[in-house]
């Protein structure tokens, strides 16, 4: 019996089968809709579906005013009352007076900008300064213009010259010693083979010291095993309590004794103490003593560190032993003075001292 | 929880609160670094050191109040207008517009410091006091060449040029110049004025190098501000001797570089124009309000003025002379080169004695075009040559080193030449800077020039007790009183013990003579008397020193406790000094000793 074959459901009769005709079927339910109601709202102008609506209306608007007419509790409150006094600003009368006059100086000043001469120069100091001066800081104590000892004297005498002269090679030795009996630099590179990972490894195994620590780990555990064991097998008895509290006071009496003694023994010697701490004092006086003078010579010498570099000072300008020749026309004068003035700025702490002039140097 | 936690909505207090890095600080005010450095400069505004260092011990630190203020400066809002300004102008040229590349350069905007000056130095005499570096970077620029690399415009060389001789002049003029030294590193002046020692320094007249390390940027800042200032005091000064500022100059002179020269008769000439009558002056300003072009007629009229009468400067010094306002110092320093006339050789630094000769009241005359006089004049007293041999001689006059006008110059007195002529080494030229006294050694030539000293000052003032130099110190004048007194009381008392003796040895004698026993008593009342009255003689000998020693004490236990230690510091100080000084001797006395070894 063989059964007859269907055909393919691929074929054209599946595909009407399939098509859905639901919007053709909605469009016609609308139409009929509209044509029984009297047409389409999207057809008609918006003029015919809207109009502005002119009339007024007042209630709203009264209940509105109404409310806002009405003052808070809190407003009202805030509002000014004729017994209370007012609060007084906090903008004295003084400085308000102060800011007017110093709105007047500037209208003066602008006045007399307008007299200015030919030559666009005035007379600053004109009139007499009479505010207040507000104190400014001093900002360091070293002079603008150091004036060189007398050693650096184009014709010196020999003293002082000598004096000079060992002050420069001074200088010039401690950089020397600093150099030599500084720690040496890290060399850039070190003799020897590359280590690759796995040699690291065994190398780390090697340098582990801890055997030695494990030993003492294992002694530790048996001792603390040992007391845990004392302490339970033996347990506190009444006998034992009290001689330990008897220890206690024993202990405690003999501390109250001591220290009775001890304060008698002090007062004993007080003359010797009150000499001690006169002596202390002393000593403490002398050791401030110290530092106020190290401090003021440190401010002279250098100025304070503004920045991540310090301050060097520039050599000493001194004519050597045999370039003295007494002639002011063959002198060998110092011709980078822009340099000791850029140096002065920096000294009395007005420029940051940058690496620049170090790398420079070198 | 960190070390510092502070809990938010707390304020910071303390370093953090009072102090910001440059960083911050930048940042804060909105600007470019190199803006923010200019202003900081202009403004006076200078990093600090807080006590903690907050951020870091590499970073820069500013105090936040100082920040504010720079802050709320107007320059800061027309820094701003200028780097927008530049903007369009960058604009311009990269749209290749030239016309408004034209229009907009020639219309930049500018700014003044005035204002920033008055609020730094509110009175004159703040000025005066920071005038020592001002002066010092002018005149070293007017030394530099100008180069285009380091932005250092010849405009700006000749502008501290001009300043730094319209300085000079005025010193000159005014006879304020006080000490000169001479230095490896360049010539330093002092200078008092209105009571304010000013001291700058000047280079050598050789090339200046300009060294790598240095930063333009910061310096020509500095000199901008530097500039204004300088140019407000010689304004104020000028005006203050009754002349007009700037002044106008004789071409002429100007080719021939000698502004300094110029300057000087221009000084002299109005100066003498404007004295004799306020009204006369009040005109004349008029006038030359009225006719700008006159001026220029006017100076060079002054050229024609000393040509006729060689002692144009004598008339100055006349002038001055008048003034009554001046102290005695200033009497003293123009007239110590009265009536002396000097030529200079081409081989001494012109510059620098065109300076000082006239502040010490000298004529001074050179050897070029526009000079006063010329070598050949016969009323020249002393010519200053630095050579090793002199050709011609004219047996007029001395020839002397540079060298000698600057001793004298500090030595106040005319020293004699012999030490100073052509070929000779001359004596060591020691720094007027240094207190001889408070440093406790004095070289041997400064010992022979006190001397001089003295000696001058006595042949000027015979009268007793009125030598200069114990005027000077009053405080070694009461020493030498001290001294004398208690000299003039060992004396006293010598012969008071000897008149005691005298009387014992008499009464003794009376004694013997009259046998008698019952004056015994008397004679030991006599002696007690005169005991009592001995002591009561000697006291006074122990006691100046009691007393001296009482008023130190006392003034040691009413100072503070901070004061005092203050005083215990600087006394330490001195004895360091002192050491020094000794160590200085002692390496004296073994050169010696070891030069006298080598001459046996």
């Amino acid at each position: 019996m063989g059964k007859v074959s269907k055909g393919s459901r691929k074929g054209k009769k599946a595909w009407r089968a399939n098509i859905s005709t639901e919007d053709i079927h909605d469009f016609f339910e609308k139409s009929t809709k509209d044509a029984l109601s009297g047409g389409s709202l999207a057809a008609v102008p918006s003029e015919s579906l809207f109009f502005v609506d002119k009339a007024r209306d007042l209630s709203v608007k009264r209940k509105i005013e109404k409310q806002r007419e009405k003052v808070l509790r809190t407003d009202s409150v805030l509002q000014k009352n004729p017994f209370v006094q007012a609060v007084p600003s906090t903008v004295s009368k003084k400085s308000r007076k102060k800011r007017k006059e110093v709105v007047n100086n500037g209208g003066q000043g602008d006045n007399e900008d307008a007299s200015v001469s030919v030559s666009g120069m005035v007379d600053l100091w004109a009139d007499k300064f009479d505010g207040k001066l507000k104190k400014k800081p001093k900002h360091s104590i070293i002079p603008a213009v150091e004036v060189e000892p007398p050693g650096c004297s184009f014709n010196p005498s020999f003293e002082s010259h000598q004096d000079s002269l060992a002050c420069a090679v001074a200088d010039e030795m401690q950089k020397v010693y600093k150099h030599e009996l500084g720690p040496e630099p890290v060399p850039l590179t070190v003799q020897g083979e590359v280590i690759d990972e796995e040699d690291m490894y065994f190398l780390e195994a090697d340098n582990g010291g801890d055997d030695d620590s494990s030993l003492e780990n294992l002694d530790g555990d048996e001792n603390k095993a040992t007391e845990n064991r004392s302490s339970k097998s033996k347990p506190v008895t009444r006998v034992e309590l009290n001689r330990r509290a008897r220890r206690k006071d024993l202990l405690k009496k003999e501390a109250e004794t001591k220290k009775i003694d001890q304060l008698s023994k002090e007062i004993d010697s007080l003359p010797d103490i009150i000499q001690e701490i006169a002596k202390e004092d002393e000593e403490k006086q002398r050791r401030h003593l110290r530092r106020v003078v190290a401090q003021q010579e440190r401010e002279k010498l250098r100025p304070p560190r503004l920045g991540k570099h310090k301050f060097e000072p520039a050599p000493m300008q001194v004519l050597l032993s045999e370039e003295i020749t007494g002639s002011l026309r063959q002198l060998k004068g110092c011709s980078t003075l822009a340099k000791d003035r850029f140096k002065s700025l920096e000294k009395r702490g007005l420029v940051v001292p940058t690496a620049r002039n170090r790398r420079s140097r070198r | 929880m960190p070390k510092h936690y502070r809990p938010p909505g707390k304020k910071k207090e303390g370093n953090v609160a009072k102090y910001v890095t440059r960083s911050q600080a930048v940042k804060l005010l909105q600007v470019n670094l190199s803006t923010f450095r200019r202003l900081c400069i202009l403004k006076g505004v200078f990093p600090r050191e807080p006590k903690k260092k907050v951020k870091g011990n590499h970073h820069t630190y500013y105090h936040l109040k100082d920040i504010m203020f720079v802050k709320h400066d107007p320059l800061l809002e027309k820094f701003r207008e200028m780097r927008t300004y530049d903007k369009k102008l960058k604009k311009a040229v990269a749209k290749k517009n030239k016309d408004l590349y034209e229009r907009l350069r020639t219309r930049k905007p500018t700014y003044t410091l005035d204002r920033l000056i008055l609020e730094r130095y509110p009175k004159f005499a703040d000025a005066l006091r920071d005038l020592d570096d001002c002066l010092s970077m002018v005149h070293l620029f007017a030394a530099l060449p100008a180069l285009e690399r380091e932005n250092i415009e010849v405009k700006r060389i000749h502008n501290c040029r001009k300043l730094s001789h319209e300085w000079q002049a005025y010193i000159a003029r005014t006879h304020k110049l006080r000490k000169v030294f001479i230095s490896v590193k360049g010539i330093y002046y002092q200078a008092e004025v209105e009571g304010q020692k000013i001291t700058w320094l000047t280079p050598h007249a050789l090339q200046q190098v300009l060294p790598d390390d240095v930063d333009y940027n910061v310096m020509l800042t500095f000199l901008e501000f530097y500039e204004t200032l300088v140019a407000f005091v010689n304004f104020k000064l000028y005006h203050s001797i009754s002349v007009k500022y700037p002044p106008i100059l004789d071409p002429q002179l100007e080719a021939l570089a000698e502004e300094l020269y110029a300057l000087s008769r221009y000084l002299d000439a109005n100066t003498r124009s404007s004295r004799p009558s306020g009204s006369n002056q009040v005109e004349s300003q008029e006038n030359e309000k009225q006719h700008d072009e006159s001026d220029l007629r006017l100076a060079q009229l002054q050229h024609q003025l000393p040509h006729n009468e060689p002692g144009a400067l004598m008339h100055l010094v006349e002038d001055a002379a008048g003034e009554d306002e001046e102290d005695e110092d200033t009497k003293e320093c123009e007239n110590l080169f009265k009536d002396m006339k000097f030529f200079l050789g081409r081989e001494v630094p012109r510059e620098s004695l065109l300076f000082v000769i006239p502040a010490f009241g000298g004529i001074v005359s050179w050897e070029r075009d526009g000079a006063p006089f010329r070598e050949a004049d016969q009323s020249i007293t002393h010519q200053i040559v630095d050579r090793p041999t002199q050709g011609h001689i004219f047996l007029s006059r001395e020839y002397v080193q540079p060298q000698w006008i600057y001793d004298c110059v500090n030595a106040r007195i005319i020293l004699p030449t012999e030490g100073y002529l052509v070929g000779r080494v001359p004596p060591p030229h020691l720094s007027p800077f240094v207190d001889n006294e408070a440093e406790g050694y004095v070289p041997d030539y400064a010992e022979t020039i006190k001397h001089l000293q003295a000696a001058a000052s006595n042949e000027v003032l015979p009268m007793p007790g009125t030598v200069k130099e114990d005027l000077e110190d009053p405080q070694r004048l009461l020493v030498e009183g001290i001294i004398d007194r208690a000299e003039a009381n060992e004396a006293a008392e010598k012969k008071r013990k000897m008149a005691t003796l005298e009387k014992q040895y008499h009464d003794e004698l009376k004694l013997e003579l009259e046998g008698a026993q019952y004056s015994s008593s008397m004679i030991n009342q006599n002696m007690e008397s005169n005991a009592a009255s001995g002591e009561a003689r000697e006291k006074p000998v122990p006691d100046l020193q009691q007393i001296a020693d009482d008023s130190a004490n006392m003034s040691k236990i009413v100072m503070s406790r901070k004061k005092r230690r203050l005083l215990e510091a600087m006394e330490i100080g001195k004895k360091r000094k002192q050491a020094n000084v000794d160590l200085l001797k002692e390496r004296k006395k073994k050169s010696e000793a070891g030069q006298s070894s080598k001459e046996k």
